[in-house]
């Protein structure tokens, strides 16, 4: 029973009001952030962490009233035998029927949603400190990809969580709880985005030095977009000749990258096939300008400490920007 | 002795000259750190406790300044990786439980109306082994290399020794090495309070901060334990690449984080069921009437102690167990907010049935009531799994531990501070100074953590040295921050406070008008704890009893006197408190200090990995401890008996489980028992894990032969030992000496048989979890085996050396004791690790 | 002194230790339930859609811990004053120990319901 989504008009108006306020409270992060979700999961848990505030707060008042009331009562205002009362119903009967009625919603809410064969599965796994990306659409090839998510509104997608070197944990505020992502196990997250818009994700489990550095880009869309994107991204095939190409060759980047069309297909560092379309550099911490992508590829540690990345100091300016414009998309 | 006697002056002078002269603390700037009193060791504890609390406090400081301004660059993330690790394992295990155990040894023994303690000197070596390990731990800080993997030390990025570095060591073996003290401690604790109360205190007249001690001490017992088995596992996997953590190798990081939050969890109900504890007592103190509900409270230690274990895998709601696993461990962090919430109830009814007094301690403890609400329920909130799989490792649980450990440990102990301070001082502490203190520590506290929970909400993950202008959440950092340094300043006044008190005018005896027997203490210090044990009555017999300080300060109840010139207190029977026997107590002694230092030496020189000397160290440490033992223990009175007062004659002499010594090792061979279990555990563990466990190609070994015959060999020198006692017992020492010695070589020959199987099937520990972990269970074992052989040639010699005759046989029955555990832990072992295989 | 009662009546009676069997049995059950749900799911992939073993555990925890909470009611009626039972006797010992254990009694009743809640509502390994 998914107790919150058949909520009534009013219920639901009243939320967005809270919602709201809270926003106007404590500034306009509307991309990450579990108070303004864009996804099924993140809106029904926003539903049962008002109801559970309130009721907190309705909670936490009472008893603060009813320790000023003790402390001002004359003596003996409270007979032994109406403190034991006392203790019986407020303490104990109280506390049991809440805590029971809360369970009975609690425990079917924490039933995953639907999910079947015929759901596009995205791969995620978790690395210092980035992500890789491997769409496995149902009936289609694969698409690899990094430090970015699409996700199709309305349909339900099911995400396979793993890592490799260190416990890691997916978190999309806005479209769904976390799951771990831990090496030797695959976690599954079924989530499903109800909004088009763009987002961002977090790692939420401590991975080591730049742990704080480790996001990613979330970008839901229309389905028919989706659809025409994925088509158009799998076919994607990048020059290999050209300055900036030569450079990437010649600077042995490809022993760690991929990059769709040319001769370069490692896997150790993430695939940069499709780094002209992101958003951000070094998973959600950058404008990927021209410039800050020569800056990184020059000493990735300035950035982001603990990298795996080795610095390029020694590489001339010039040769730097003329990766970053390949990578850019420059031919 | 008759009553009329001490009406003579002239007597009690002398009574209390030799009193004076027993219980006199040594003098000398080395050898006063011999000492072994519990006012002595419990305030160094509860000192020391205290200067860890606020040097963990000012790394809480250096990282709300680093994260007051987004995308700040005061702090390098390494850094800020070490103080937020050391922040957090240094509050919970150089603090939180070390401090409830300071405070308890020098409360409890004024509570119940006894002397000291019955092992003194295990308190001193609990505190030495504290402050070794507290400054290893907490120092390594100014030499860049404190642990900066989480107080969680989640594996396999602590596990990994090219992710991370000396700092893990430091930590697992550090704080090993304390968590042996915390053990001790509650041992000590355990004996106390069912042992050594005053006669006539009955069960249902315990003071409600016993019932919550003995309860605490129990959860450590079974919480520590299997941290310690967790270290032991993980410092297998650093030093010798054991797999235990490798999924790659057949382990789970997830084996882990099970062992380490079956600990983790109950150890928040360890460091705040003791600060209700306190409540408990200056409530009933400052309504002036009894507490209303006093079994309600027992039901909620205990219901607490019980629902806590249950509750570990709700900081795992993210792991991706199925989610049938969480709803039972969601329901069960549900059901333990009831007896919170009786808690929470007994003492607002007794402030409403009595007349309150709006004293300073009365104030800390309702502020730390009304922070505790909100953290227990916001502790409700991610109870449902839902709200944390958004809430976990996000700044709302930041906040909401917050909540609990302030309003749950910390101001209540505020609140203990002002309360007792006239107990331990004589003096009270300025009640100005104090509001102050109370209302800064109040708003600082809500300034900074109540925005942490929107601040998480939006998506600030835990643990980051830094957070983006973009998220928006600047305004609630920085809220946070400033508050930080608010609650600072309170906690500042309150130093400023104490360092003023010894300027200050005496107080009279008894300031606050309390009923409980701790009150009877002297503004002037006297070292012997209590001038006569009161036969008590009721649970306030300060309030109740008639000229009931009189009596006690006259000596007309038990013990008023020392004639033999020895530390003595009464033992009383468990249910009814009725005197069994009078025990002599550990008299000030250096060798709990070399004690805790050689064992200190075994773990520092570990993480070095100097590993000879560290076996140097551990030689070195069993030679103190036998010496100890030896010259301080089961020592054979020169008399039978000795008179008490009132025409009691009581043994001077106990031996089996009427005794203290048998209690302390029957309740140390639990705690040896669980983390026994604990690495059973990970053996079953592995099991669920794989497909196929043990793997088929490692399936044949260890074999069934040698693990056959160390069970079968094992348990002959159990019932060896066993007859042994029993012939001994009947007077035939020569046959139980014989006995002893066939034991020693059944003992010998089980534990190398034990190590045979996997040795002789050339299991290799680092190829996979299997073999890693049925060597582990094997060297565990042996080991204990080992250590019988130590025991049984330790009773045999004092059997030898007339120390253990039939009539004082109290250390064969100790040993005894050891080899009934041992003989369970042979029997599991080796049914495991040979036997399980062929059914698998 | 009033040490000197007989004590052969008590010996059948509430003790430390039986104060703590309803929470024991709660921890039993609770362990029992998770590790019965744990291997279930490791091992076998489901759990039986209708869980006898399930159902005969949790009602045997019940019904032990009603019997004790249901003796420990008996004992504390034992004649002797009214609460809070606070005197230095045999029978006011006796008498704080059963209040305690009715409670905790009553504790661990809800606590077992809880634990098997959650078969009931969710069925399955996922």
């Amino acid at each position: 029973m998914r107790w919150q989504r058949e909520a009534t008009g009013t219920r639901v108006r009243l939320r967005r009001l809270a919602a709201t306020a809270i926003l106007l409270i404590t500034g306009c992060n509307r991309h990450q952030s579990a108070l303004a979700p864009f996804g099924a999961e993140a809106d029904d848990t926003l539903s049962l962490t008002i109801v559970l505030a309130s009721g907190a707060a309705v909670i936490a008042l009472g008893v603060v009233l009813l320790v000023w009331n003790a402390s001002r009562a004359r003596e003996h205002a409270l007979s032994e035998s109406g403190g034991l009362r006392l203790v019986l119903w407020a303490g104990a009967i109280f506390p049991t029927v809440v805590l029971t009625v809360l369970l009975l919603f609690a425990l079917p809410a924490m039933r995953p949603l639907p999910e079947s064969d015929a759901d596009l599965r995205i791969q995620v796994e978790g690395e210092q400190f980035w992500w890789r990306v491997r769409y496995a659409p149902p009936g289609a090839a694969p698409l690899m990809a990094a430090n970015e998510v699409r996700v199709p509104v309305g349909r339900t997608v099911v995400f396979e969580l793993t890592a490799t070197d260190v416990i890691h944990s997916f978190w999309i505020p806005g479209l769904a709880g976390k799951m771990d992502m831990i090496p030797g196990r695959t976690n599954q997250l079924v989530v499903r985005a109800t909004k088009p818009g763009t987002f961002r994700g977090v790692c939420t489990e401590f991975c080591g030095l730049s742990h704080a550095l480790m996001a990613f880009d979330v970008i839901a869309m229309e389905p028919a977009a989706f659809d025409a994107w994925l088509a158009e991204a799998r076919r994607t095939e990048r020059a290999s000749s050209g300055r900036g190409a030569q450079a990437f060759d010649r600077r042995g980047c490809g022993a760690c990258h991929a990059i769709a069309g040319t001769p370069h297909h490692a896997v150790i560092g993430p695939d940069l096939t499709h780094y002209s379309e992101r958003l951000t550099l070094g998973a959600g911490i950058l404008e990927p300008t021209v410039a800050n992508t020569a800056a990184f590829i020059r000493d990735p540690s300035a950035f982001k400490p603990g990298a795996r990345m080795p610095a390029y100091a020694a590489m001339p300016q010039a040769e730097a920007e003329a990766i970053a414009r390949y990578l850019k998309g420059a031919p | 002795m008759s009553l009329h006697e001490q009406d003579d002056p002239e007597l009690r002078r002398a009574q209390e000259e030799r009193l004076r002269a027993v219980w006199d603390s040594p003098k000398g700037l080395f050898l006063k750190w011999t000492d072994t009193n519990n006012d002595a060791v419990g305030a160094w504890y509860t000192l020391t406790a205290f200067g860890f609390m606020l040097f963990a406090g000012v790394l809480g400081l250096l990282m709300r300044a680093q994260l007051a301004v987004p995308d700040n660059d005061l702090v390098e993330p390494g850094t800020f990786n070490q103080l937020f690790t050391l922040h957090g394992s240094m509050m919970m295990f150089l603090f939180a439980v070390p401090m409830f155990e300071a405070v308890s040894i020098v409360l409890l023994p004024q509570l119940l109306g006894a002397r000291d303690l019955p092992f003194p000197r295990l308190s001193a070596f609990g505190y030495w082994s504290f402050l070794l390990g507290g400054v290893f731990v907490s120092g390594s800080i100014f030499f860049d290399v404190a642990p900066d993997g989480g107080w969680f030390m989640y594996p396999p990025l602590t596990t990994r020794t090219d992710l991370s570095g000396l700092g893990a060591d430091i930590w697992m073996l550090g704080l090993s090495f304390i968590e042996v003290s915390s053990v001790a401690a509650a041992v000590e604790l355990i004996v106390g309070v069912l042992k050594c109360r005053p006669p006539g205190m009955r069960l249902n007249l315990m003071p409600l901060y016993a019932w919550y001690i003995l309860v605490v001490a129990v959860m450590i017992l079974f919480a520590f334990p299997p941290l310690i088995a967790g270290d032991v596992l993980f410092e297998m996997e650093r030093l010798l690449d054991w797999p235990f953590f490798d999924a790659a190798r057949g382990g789970d990081p997830l084996l882990w984080q099970h062992l380490f939050w079956i600990f983790g969890h109950p150890e928040v109900y360890i460091v705040f069921l003791p600060s209700i504890a306190l409540f408990a007592m200056l409530v009933p103190t400052f309504s002036q009437r009894h507490l209303l509900g006093y079994p309600w409270i027992v039901l909620a230690a205990v219901g607490t102690a019980f629902l806590s274990f249950g509750l570990w895998v709700h900081h795992m709601f993210t792991t991706g167990l199925p989610k049938i696993s969480l709803a039972f461990f969601s329901a069960a962090s549900e059901a333990v907010a009831i007896p919170t919430a009786v808690q929470i109830f007994v003492f607002i009814a007794t402030m409403w049935a009595g007349r309150v007094i709006w004293s300073t301690p009365m104030l800390y403890a309702a502020g730390s009531l009304a922070i505790f609400v909100i953290g227990g329920l916001t502790g409700v909130m991610v109870a449902v799994a839902p709200f944390d799989w958004q809430a976990h490792d996000t700044y709302f649980i930041v906040a909401h531990l917050h909540y609990v450990m302030i309003g749950g440990t910390l101001m209540p102990l505020f609140a203990g501070l002002y309360y007792y301070w006239p107990l331990i001082t004589g003096k009270k502490l300025s009640d100005r100074l104090g509001r102050i203190a109370f209302w800064l520590l109040f708003v600082g506290a809500n300034v900074t953590f109540f925005p942490m929970h929107l601040s998480g909400l939006e998506g600030m993950p835990r643990r980051v040295f830094t957070y983006p202008a973009e998220l928006g959440i600047d305004g609630l950092n920085l809220a946070s921050s400033i508050g930080a340094y608010i609650f600072a300043a309170g906690a500042a006044l309150i130093c400023i406070d104490l360092a003023l008190s010894p300027r200050r005018a005496l107080a009279e005896r008894n300031p606050w008008n309390a009923g409980t027997l701790e009150w009877l203490a002297h503004p002037q210090d006297e070292h012997w704890g209590i001038r006569s044990i009161p036969l008590v009555e009721s649970r306030y017999p300060i309030w109740d009893q008639q000229d009931f300080m009189r009596k006690v300060d006259e000596g007309r109840y038990f013990l008023p006197d020392a004639e033999e010139g020895r530390r003595e207190t009464i033992v009383t029977t468990v249910l009814d408190a009725r005197p069994i026997a009078v025990i002599r107590l550990g008299t000030p002694s250096w060798k709990p200090m070399m004690t805790a230092f050689a064992l200190g030496g075994v773990f520092i020189l570990t993480t070095y990995h100097l590993y000879w000397l560290a076996l140097l160290s551990g030689i070195a440490t069993l030679a103190m401890v036998l010496w100890w033992l030896w010259t301080g223990t089961a020592e054979i009175p020169e008399k039978e008996s000795k008179p008490i007062g009132h025409g009691m004659e009581m043994p001077l002499y106990l031996s089996g489980s009427s005794a203290p010594g048998w209690w302390a090792m029957f309740i140390t061979m639990m705690a040896d028992a669980t983390a026994f279990s604990g690495l059973v555990f990970g053996y079953y563990f592995f099991w669920t894990k794989h497909e196929d466990f043990p793997p088929p190609e490692l399936a044949s070994a260890p074999g069934v032969f040698w693990p056959m015959v160390a069970l079968a060999v094992g348990l002959a020198a159990w019932l060896l030992t066993v007859a042994a006692r029993e012939c001994n017992a009947k007077g035939r020492i020569g046959t139980a000496r014989g006995l002893l010695v066939a034991g020693i070589a059944a003992s010998m020959i089980s534990g190398l048989a034990g190590i045979a199987g996997p040795w002789t099937t050339g299991m290799e520990p680092t190829l996979h979890s299997y073999p890693a972990i049925v060597w582990t269970l094997a060297i565990w074992t042996s080991v204990h085996a080992a250590i019988a052989v130590i025991m049984l040639g330790y009773a045999l010699a004092r059997s030898l050396a007339g120390k253990m005759t039939p009539r004082y046989d109290a250390d064969l029955r100790n040993v005894t004791v050891y080899m009934h555990f041992l003989a369970l832990t042979t029997v599991v072992t080796y049914a495991t690790i040979g036997l399980f295989p062929e059914l698998a | 002194m009033k040490d000197e009662r007989p004590r052969t009546k008590e010996r059948v009676k509430v003790t430390l230790w039986t104060l703590i069997v309803p929470p024991t049995t709660w921890a039993a059950h609770f362990l029992f339930s998770y590790l019965w749900a744990a291997i279930s799911c490791a091992k076998v992939g489901k759990f039986a859609t209708f869980p006898t073993l399930f159902v005969v555990g949790t009602v045997i925890a019940l019904i032990v811990i009603a019997a004790s909470g249901w003796i420990a009611w008996r004992q504390s009626r034992v004649p002797g004053d009214a609460p809070p039972h606070q005197d230095s006797t045999d029978v006011d010992r006796l008498r704080f120990l059963a209040v305690s254990t009715m409670l905790l009694a009553g504790l661990s009743f809800v606590a077992v319901i809880y634990t098997a809640l959650p078969v009931v509502f969710i069925g399955n390994c996922r």
